[in-house]
């Protein structure tokens, strides 16, 4: 393998399981490239291994959750420096952007130009999606529209929850970065252009898949959809999914899919009564919803 | 209590059952998503709500410790 590069640094930027695989990658060809190698965490993960990584293996760990600390410090960059971004929400300034000694890539976990911007699982699974996949691109002034370094697609199956599909994102994620890595060091990959429409969707962080409200009699097949695209377990990136039961306004605690029959069981047994709801789906299952009432 | 949540430990993570660390998430036992289908499986077990603030790493760095965290949870 070609290990020449005019790098002499790079910077790991991120929080999550991508950015622990891909600083550890980083970190094992650290000798045979030669060069300095630092992380910085900007948010804090509360399951995060990348400090450990950093301890173990020597390589300076810096937490800077300010923005204005981090485009200052990045701004002094003075050596050629490769910036990886890997689950990283920091929008790197025009300023950084355009130094001429720092090149920045970022993993965006869905196929630019499609479904730009934040928790784009969410909104694939939302529409009805049947494929995604990964995106590592070059940085530049504009949000996920620098050219394309890879790509990696993955089926969406019809149970898929949005926590299921980002860890299989982070997997592809890890793949195609050790994929390209050195022809990225090597600055030979043939990146290729998005040729993005002028009216594609920049998804926010404020937006919720239908404001976060569903009504009951709508397809449970659409609720159960709906469920799904904003479940990330205990991460609260999106509040409680609500609707109206019995008049009341309620907040969704949990849902799942359950045969019909262990359905019938459970209501026969009062549950229905308990704060549980039963939609039928498809081919003789149930959506199970838990409720409490907030109003 | 306790036998059902190693069944979903196993069901998730085998090697948990075998952990005897500190730390299953710094020795790479288990990962933040392992965590999520860990919690998910229990709050329907159990009926009961695991909230965000018990999800951290001392409440599943071993088994010993998400079986307290139930327990504790089931107390109140």
């Amino acid at each position: 393998m070609n290990t020449d590069t005019t790098f002499q640094q790079v910077i790991v930027i991120g929080y999550g399981k991508v950015t622990g695989e891909v600083l550890q990658y980083v970190y094992d060809r650290k000798a045979e490239y030669g060069y300095d190698l630092a992380f910085i965490e900007h948010e804090v993960h509360p399951f995060s291994i990348t400090e450990k990584i950093c301890s173990e293996n020597g390589i300076p760990f810096e937490r800077i959750t300010d923005k204005k600390e981090l485009a200052a410090k990045l701004d002094k960059l003075t050596a050629k420096t490769l910036i990886i971004s890997a689950s990283n929400n920091f929008l790197f300034p025009s300023s950084l952007v355009d130094k001429p000694n720092v090149t920045i890539i970022n993993f965006h976990n869905a196929l630019l130009p499609d479904y730009p911007g934040r928790n784009a699982p969410t909104w694939v699974i939302y529409m009805g999606e049947k494929e995604t996949g990964i995106t590592w691109h070059y940085v530049t002034a504009g949000v996920d529209e620098g050219n394309i370094i890879v790509q990696k697609r993955c089926e969406i199956t019809e149970d898929m929850k949005a926590y299921e599909l980002t860890e299989q994102l982070m997997n592809l994620a890890g793949e195609a970065f050790k994929e390209s890595f050195a022809d990225i060091m090597a600055e030979c990959v043939e990146a290729r252009e998005q040729g993005f429409a002028k009216d594609r969707r920049m998804y926010r962080s404020y937006e919720v898949p239908a404001d976060g409200l569903f009504e009951l009699t709508g397809k449970p097949e659409d609720i159960y959809r709906l469920l799904r695209s904003v479940d990330y377990g205990k991460n609260d990136i999106f509040p409680p999914m609500r609707t109206v039961i019995d008049g009341r306004e309620v907040e969704i605690l949990r849902y799942r899919k359950i045969p019909a029959d262990k359905a019938g069981i459970e209501q026969s047994g009062g549950q229905e009564e308990k704060g549980f709801r039963y939609l039928p789906l498809r081919e003789n299952t149930v959506l199970k919803l838990k409720y409490v009432c907030v109003k | 209590m306790e036998e059902k949540i190693l069944e979903i430990l196993e069901e998730h993570c085998e090697e948990a059952l075998d952990y005897n660390g500190e730390s299953m998430m710094e020795d790479g036992i288990i990962d933040s998503f392992t965590v999520i289908n860990v919690i998910s499986d229990i709050e329907d077990e159990f009926d009961i709500e695991i909230d965000a603030k018990y999800v951290v790493a001392e409440n599943f760095k071993n088994k010993e410790a998400i079986i307290a965290l139930v327990r504790k949870l089931l107390e109140e």
